[in-house]
């Protein structure tokens, strides 16, 4: 109790400069567009009930970024990205062919890809550090992302892959909301349910590599999945969902830089997350508070 | 479909028998591949160590009267080193083992202390006197020790001892060795203190992606800054990189330093905020920090290591290019 009261009277002290400076704006724009669009894909994977999916692409990069770094001797970012990305893409085929040919469950069959992907890539890594490799140490810190660092460019990348994302899920929207709701009737209907799910899959993986170096794999999984639940407490349109998982996702983002840019030694990333959990938790009570009938 | 499945289950085991064969392959065939098989023994005393820096403390006590052994080869990461099996059973099968300490080796550190039951381990670092040390928080010291030459002479005395107990005939020689080694690390640090002289004193500000380099900031009077925390595992904070861009403008500082095993994403952020001031900051090239250089990188021992390090500072600080491009020298790697 006094140490919270002792760093309360530090805020208090604390100048407010920070808020304008470059990296802050460069970072704030940067995770906005990946809060956004991670909140939008993410409310369909959800809805889906595969919100593991995109936690699963991002530890299979490892053995991604591990595999690339043992052919090429590189560790600069686009080869380490490239090879998370071909990665990921193998880990979730190998998700679908478990699937549809195999008697495993969506949840096991994700724990499967995720585990053994990561595995993998750690022991790669260790198996190079022990031969002494130059630079093959630390590896594995590639999934913890630097938040607080992200460049101009990043922010740029960033933003580009998000509108794109959120542009592609625009336009298969209705495809999405149905198969999503209602497989069999999609089905049925004659959607073409697989493709559907497929390109669900890839932009989750897709919006997981990008988002890896600026926040890491646990922050981006976190998301993806948060600001959907937290927009579903407020709403069953899948409209409205989208929207507000957007926002929720762009609200987190730019509250986190901020606090993590006024406050000294807080890392960015983490700071994001809590607050995207702290509207999570408000939009329960709220909503409970508001029909608790209905919320059930 | 329960049909087939119970063929599946119960029919003929060729299928089995194929792939344990191959399994059984596998394993012989990973078994002789040279990385894994043991190391030739020579016959002389077995000294396994963690750094390249402790690897060097042995060799100018030792010489070649015994074998060294080095867990963490050149460009590797101390803090986030893990060990293999393999490693175990180096350290396993060691006369002596000697560590770096103070926590350098964090996630070798129980293994290490498991160890110290049944043989001798010697933590050099841990014999300096603490009044010596930089607490960086409750009983914990920074370990980076040997960027301070006189301290690193303290620890050359912690070596002889156990040293001659496993080549009791080498004795005589470690201690004439360690004497002279001692007062070559004393020279050493005359020099690099006049080295130093030629940086401005308001540009004194070592900016590394890192703190490895409290003790040499504190010997050569020199303010270090780093943008994560202790160890490389930390995430850097908003805050600590705003107001670090501050720090570089106002004190004019022209240049950053990245170190040979550590990432340097925080430098480029930082470099760029710098730019966005209209405040230019080179990278002043590569110092070493916990890891020394490879064979002909002309940093194989602590000395060049440490002169090459005072060479890229005053070099990037005292306004004396280096070199104008913006990739730094890359001497580490």
């Amino acid at each position: 109790m006094t140490s919270a009261v002792g760093y309360l009277s530090c805020l208090a002290a604390i100048d407010l400069s920070g808020l304008l400076a470059y990296n802050t704006l460069i970072v704030a724009a940067g995770t906005a567009a990946v809060g956004c669009a991670a909140g939008v894909v993410g409310s369909l994977s959800v809805l889906r009930k595969r919100a593991l999916v995109g936690d699963a692409a991002a530890h299979v990069t490892l053995v991604g970024v591990a595999t690339a770094f043992a052919l090429t001797g590189r560790r600069d970012l686009p080869t380490l990205l490239a090879g998370g990305f071909a990665a990921a893409l193998a880990g979730l085929l190998v998700l679908v062919v478990m699937r549809r040919y195999t008697r495993t469950r969506d949840d096991a069959a994700t724990a499967i890809v995720l585990s053994v992907g990561f595995g993998g890539g750690i022991a790669l890594v260790a198996g190079m550090t022990a031969r002494g490799i130059p630079g093959s140490a630390g590896l594995e810190n590639f999934l913890l992302g630097h938040t607080a660092a992200l460049t101009a460019r990043d922010a740029g990348v960033l933003a580009g892959v998000s509108l794109a994302t959120v542009v592609v899920v625009m336009l298969f929207l209705k495809e999405a909301t149905l198969v999503a709701f209602d497989r069999s009737f999609a089905a049925a209907a004659g959607w073409p349910v697989a493709v559907v799910d497929y390109l669900l899959v890839v932009l989750v993986a897709v919006m997981v590599v990008v988002g890896l170096p600026a926040a890491g794999a646990v922050l981006v999984t976190a998301l993806v999945v948060i600001p959907p639940v937290a927009a579903r407490q407020w709403t069953d349109r899948l409209g409205t969902m989208l929207v507000l998982a957007g926002v929720i996702g762009l609200v987190s983002a730019v509250t986190g830089v901020a606090i993590s840019a006024v406050v000294p030694r807080l890392a960015t990333g983490p700071v994001i997350v809590l607050v995207a959990a702290a509207i999570f938790a408000i939009s329960v009570l709220f909503t409970r508070w508001r029909s608790p009938r209905e919320a059930a | 479909m329960l049909l087939m499945d119970q063929k599946m289950n119960f029919g003929p085991s060729k299928r089995a028998v194929q792939l344990s064969l191959v399994l059984g392959a596998t394993v012989a065939a990973l078994a002789s591949h040279p990385g894994w098989a043991a190391e030739p023994r020579t016959g002389m005393p077995r000294v396994v160590v963690t750094t390249t820096i402790v690897a060097d403390l042995v060799r100018q006590v030792a010489g070649d009267e015994v074998e060294t052994d080095c867990l963490m080869g050149p460009g590797v990461d101390p803090h986030s080193f893990k060990a293999t099996p393999r490693d175990a059973d180096r350290l396993a099968r060691a006369d002596l083992v000697v560590a770096s300490g103070l926590q350098l080796e964090g996630k070798l550190a129980a293994l290490l202390e498991r160890l110290g039951r049944r043989k001798r381990v010697v933590s050099v670092a841990e014999s300096i006197p603490k009044d010596r040390l930089i607490e960086v928080g409750d009983g914990l010291y920074d370990p980076h020790v040997w960027f301070d030459p006189t301290l690193w002479a303290m620890c050359v005395e912690a070596v002889v001892e156990p040293l001659g107990q496993i080549v009791p005939a080498g004795r005589p020689r470690f201690e004439a060795a360690a004497a002279q080694y001692r007062g070559r690390l004393k020279l050493l640090d005359d020099a690099l203190r006049e080295r130093v002289a030629a940086i401005p004193e308001r540009r004194r500000v070592l900016v590394t992606s890192h703190d490895a380099f409290r003790y040499f900031g504190r010997a050569y009077a020199i303010d270090v800054v780093g943008i994560q925390g202790m160890s490389t595992e930390s995430e850097a904070g908003l805050n600590d990189i705003n107001r670090l861009v501050d720090l570089v403008v106002s004190r004019g500082v022209p240049a950053v330093f990245v170190e040979t095993s550590v990432a340097d994403r925080n430098v480029t952020a930082l470099r760029e905020g710098a730019l966005a001031k209209g405040h230019g900051v080179r990278l002043g090239g590569r110092l070493y920090s916990d890891a020394l250089g490879g064979p002909q990188s002309g940093a194989e021992t602590l000395e060049e290591a440490l002169r090459a390090n005072v060479d890229v500072v005053v070099g990037g600080l005292a306004g004396v290019a280096v070199r104008e491009s913006d990739g730094g020298t890359g001497s580490g790697r």
